[in-house]
């Protein structure tokens, strides 16, 4: 992102009101079309405006439709939502296919896309089915008894058998083979 | 929020207490281990604008090893700010006037210098010995593991253990023991 996204508003997806639940309202309260009556970027407007308009009128009632012709100017859509954002469009050279495409945009968006910056581009209301992770997951039970600080707990997962205790280990193995006899004989060394 | 929702919120971003044992420890390698714990690295919710740090109580500092001659080389600066101010104390000196200090500088050191590393710095606790006050080791409920293991001195073993070592050769008869 650039430096002129430093300012853009963020946010999540959201429905607002849980628009599309049971019932839904439209957003978008108002739409301002402006065009000039014999420029040529305004072709596609003004083809639209003939054609398209009044079916787009009838079939959205909740929608206020301003036309406003302006000399030799660019044609501009001007979208008003329910919740004040306002969305400017330029349609220089745009023709009626696109520029319907365009209102439809307008018409089933809930806000002003291009103001805000999504931080996910996905929504639920279930977050996670574990449940959320705490401290306290999966700790070992025994960690409420004892006694911290403490030598056993402050030690590495994994030491090495050091050579002294397989030393000791060899040592009372050859005991236990020997009996007796092998500690009379260490004596004998011993005395020596 | 209901009740449960908030509990739960106090549940995941509650702040655990560890101990870390710096006995025969490199310091800068437990910086790193002590830095994780302190930022809250080692959590599955890190981010780096949420506030999930961890206190950690550092114990033992004056028993801290160096590794190699880095008591004799290593060097720490200090600048007072006036002219002349500068000043160059070697590690082994800067231990013996705080035994704390070069565990201090270790953990800060190993943090990137951003407008955090104040305030995670005051999450840290350090203790030149093993006496830590009391309301501080009831918060204590986990022991953070050292890199290295604890070598036994000679001189700390009991009598009657090193009696019973199995004898490994056999002098010859007219060799001498000092």
């Amino acid at each position: 992102m650039s430096n002129s996204h430093l300012f853009l508003k963020s946010g999540f997806p959201r429905a607002p009101l849980q628009n599309g639940l049971g019932r839904y309202v439209c957003q978008l309260q108002r739409i301002t079309l402006k065009f000039c009556k014999n420029n040529g970027s305004s072709r596609g407007m003004r083809d639209f405006i003939e054609n398209h308009l009044v079916d787009f009128a009838k079939e959205n009632p909740g929608i206020v439709v301003y036309v406003k012709p302006r000399r030799h100017r660019t044609p501009v859509l001007v979208g008003e939502y329910l919740n004040g954002d306002r969305e400017w469009l330029s349609c220089r050279n745009s023709t009626q296919d696109e520029i319907s495409k365009w209102i439809d945009l307008l018409k089933t968006q809930n806000g002003s896309s291009s103001s805000m910056r999504l931080r996910k581009m996905w929504h639920t209301d279930v977050p996670s089915i574990q449940g959320p992770w705490t401290p306290f997951l999966l700790r070992s039970p025994d960690a409420n008894n004892q006694t911290l600080p403490n030598k056993e707990a402050s030690q590495p997962f994994d030491i090495p058998q050091t050579a002294t205790e397989k030393l000791i280990e060899l040592f009372k193995q050859q005991k236990l083979e020997e009996g007796k006899a092998g500690d009379e004989i260490l004596e004998q060394k011993r005395a020596e | 929020m209901s009740i449960a929702k908030r509990v739960q919120q106090w549940a995941t971003f509650a702040r655990t207490w560890h101990i870390y044992d710096c006995t025969w420890q490199n310091p800068f390698e437990s910086a790193q281990l002590v830095k994780t714990h302190l930022m809250g690295l080692h959590k599955p919710i890190y981010h780096p604008m949420n506030d999930c740090g961890d206190h950690v109580v550092v114990i033992n500092t004056k028993e801290i090893a160096l590794p190699g001659d880095e008591w004799v080389k290593r060097v720490y600066f200090h600048h007072t700010g006036y002219p002349g101010g500068a000043s160059w104390t070697l590690a082994w000196q800067l231990h013996e006037k705080d035994p704390t200090m070069v565990m201090k500088k270790a953990v800060y050191n190993s943090m990137r210098g951003n407008l955090q590393r104040r305030y995670t710095m005051q999450r840290l606790h350090l203790f030149a010995d093993d006496q830590v006050p009391e309301e501080i080791l009831t918060n204590v409920t986990n022991q953070i593991r050292t890199p290295r293991t604890v070598p036994q001195r000679l001189d700390h073993i009991d009598k009657e253990t090193l009696e019973n070592f199995p004898a490994i050769v056999d002098y010859p008869k007219d060799y001498v023991l000092r």
